[in-house]
């Protein structure tokens, strides 16, 4: 029995690793082994160094990034599961460069608070190699495993104040959710895999995309999968859980969800539509542009009742969320465009909210909340965070000349140009949307700049060298963005429909 | 109706038949058995002792720390076993790249061991 069983094992090839391609997994790898083994011999006498050995080890790993970029050629390992393109390299930077101002922004809050420093890097690091292996995945297992890889220590991180009821909340719904989501992708992965044969994305493509009407086991397939991606991305209807894990988690790591773990979800959202479904359109762009429309009118419209900060921006990273499936939902029409748009959208996305977050970390190390009601007379006592939180409002609500409005402005190219009737009715919905929004972003501008301060209370804040340098680099980024829209333009011209082949 | 579709007939007239058979043998019963009420019959039934305690108890924490070292055990053996009848095809190549899943496995039980939770408190 077990000869017979042998025979049909089809000799072993060994892989052929190209280890540049992998070079930046490795080292970030090696360092968050680094980050645990220091907590095994050191344990709390080292917390000290961990955050900064964390950080040179997100620097390191931007080297081999660095140099594959200037290498410029396309790699593919594991018969195609594994695909180092541009597109792959600018999201793995903006995923790198996001953990790296994640933890300028944690140092204090984490060693002040006098939480777990040294497994706080260790899973931070882990998260994020999670996701920029999500970058580079074509393969639903890859996929998979990544997406895990990136969320199990999410859960954990976002019940690190573990004495407040509130983190344990949030990180509850987070893990919840998440899990519920998972299953549903998952479901929806072995619908593919059972219809097509093969777990490779272009494989997957080849047979369920070509003429005719597709079958329902496509059909369910697909749309579950997006459904699971619409949990991570927080879109509506599948938001809920956005509002109470960003309020209860520390504030860093709603930064690091909001913007990390959001554009993982939209990577391997892309990855899925321009490789796996591509030609698919008829199937997968009206899910799309419904929960495109949803997410950017109910985002906006429950954060105009919001009285705290960090809900606030929980909503408005909804309507963000939305603002970034827009183009999405015309990718079969126009695939260059809507992928060019949604990933300078998430890049310029990353600088602007990253920053906002910055500055309701610094402002809290004075009120110790984030209601909007304490952002009133801020000029009076926190000039230089007045300005830079005025400068990541309105890069959000999308005024020229900051980093937001050219965002906006490539997502409106993107749906015009698709010249539908559900491209047109989409622009629509950006424009009006937009309007709405300015109305909650500049209303926090005015309490900040009219309104006298609370009790009259003008004693200045202390905010640590690293959150400055944080908010300086944010603010700078968003800044040039705008100022400088070719830069942006230049790096986001990308392309994955090489993996296709047509 | 498809070949896919016809398999999942199968499926659904056992899930039907196993419904039918449940109901069937309860209704039976209900009409059958004699009627009479008791205060013992309600009480749980634990092997014939009389039941004490709560039925919400608590489980020892350490047990959940256990069960999830276990976890890690497991998931690390059924890794190990197939890679192990295939080792001559794998080589050096195979027996590195375990040796590197071993040990960020061990990292692990390192880190558990380090924190103490070893301990049987």
């Amino acid at each position: 029995m077990l000869a017979l069983l042998a025979q049909q094992v089809p000799d072993f090839v060994r892989p052929d690793i190209d280890w540049h391609a992998a070079a930046p997994e490795l080292t970030l790898l090696t360092f968050g082994a680094l980050v645990t083994m220091m907590d095994i011999v050191w344990l709390e006498k080292g917390r000290k160094l961990t955050s900064i050995v964390a950080s040179i080890g997100l620097l390191a790993t931007m080297v081999p990034i660095i140099t594959l970029a200037v290498d410029g050629a396309d790699r593919s390992m594991f018969g195609g599961a594994f695909v180092v393109d541009d597109y792959a390299l600018i999201m793995k930077a903006v995923f790198i460069l996001t953990g790296y101002v994640v933890i300028l922004l944690s140092t204090n809050y984490i060693a002040e608070g006098d939480y777990w420093e040294n497994e706080y890097y260790g899973l931070l690091l882990s998260s994020i190699l999670g996701m920029i292996l999500m970058a580079s995945a074509r393969d639903l297992i890859t996929i998979f495993v990544a997406l895990e890889l990136l969320s199990i220590p999410a859960y954990m991180l976002a019940t690190w104040r573990k004495r407040d009821l509130k983190s344990n909340e949030a990180g509850m719904k987070y893990y919840l959710m998440g899990v519920f989501a998972s299953a549903i992708m998952l479901y929806g992965m072995s619908l593919l895999y059972g219809g097509s044969g093969s777990t490779l994305l272009t494989d997957i493509n080849e047979s369920i995309s070509g003429p005719g009407d597709p079958s329902a086991v496509v059909v369910l397939g697909i749309i579950f999968v997006i459904v699971g991606f619409a949990f991570k991305v927080s879109a509506v209807p599948f938001h809920t859980w956005a509002p109470d894990t960003y309020e209860g988690a520390p504030t860093p790591i709603t930064a690091f969800l909001s913007v990390a773990s959001k554009a993982a979800g939209f990577v391997a959202l892309m990855n899925m539509l321009f490789v796996g479904f591509f030609g698919r359109d008829d199937v997968y762009e009206p899910v799309i542009w419904i929960l495109a429309a949803l997410s950017m009118t109910v985002g906006n419209l429950i954060a105009l009742r919001q009285t705290n900060m960090v809900r606030l921006l929980a909503y408005s990273g909804v309507a963000q969320a939305g603002y970034m499936l827009a183009p999405l939902a015309v990718a079969g029409d126009v695939p260059d465009s809507a992928l060019a748009a949604t990933v300078g959208y998430l890049v310029i996305y990353a600088a602007m909210n990253l920053g906002a977050f910055a500055v309701v970390i610094a402002v809290a190390r004075k009120t110790r909340t984030a209601e909007i009601d304490d952002y009133r007379g801020l000029f009076h006592w926190a000039p230089g965070l007045t300005v830079a939180m005025t400068v990541f409002l309105f890069a959000l609500a999308g005024i020229p000349p900051l980093g937001g409005w050219w965002a906006k402005f490539r997502i409106m190219g993107a749906v015009i140009e698709a010249n539908t009737a559900a491209g047109v009715v989409m622009g629509i919905f950006v424009a009006v949307n937009s309007v709405i929004a300015l109305y909650y972003y500049a209303r926090i501008g005015v309490k900040m700049w009219a309104e006298p301060a609370p009790d009259d209370d003008t004693a200045p804040v202390r905010v640590p060298v690293s959150l400055t340098s944080a908010l300086v680099l944010t603010a700078a980024a968003t800044i040039a963005f705008g100022v400088l829209p070719g830069l942006v333009g230049e790096v986001t011209k990308v392309s994955l429909l090489a993996g296709v082949g047509g | 109706m498809s070949d896919f579709l016809r398999s999942y007939l199968t499926v659904a007239i056992f899930g039907l038949v196993g419904f039918a058979l449940v109901g069937a043998f309860l209704g039976l019963g209900r009409l059958l058995r004699p009627d009479k009420p008791n205060l013992a019959k309600t009480e749980a039934y634990e092997s014939g002792v009389d039941p004490t305690g709560d039925m919400w108890s608590q489980s020892n924490i350490r047990y959940y720390i256990f069960a999830l070292l276990f976890v890690m055990f497991d998931v690390e053996a059924v890794f190990i076993f197939p890679w192990a009848a295939r080792l001559e095809a794998y080589e050096i190549f195979g027996l590195i790249e375990m040796a590197i899943f071993i040990f960020i496995l061990l990292l692990g039980l390192l880190y558990a061991w380090r924190k103490g939770v070893l301990k049987w408190v």
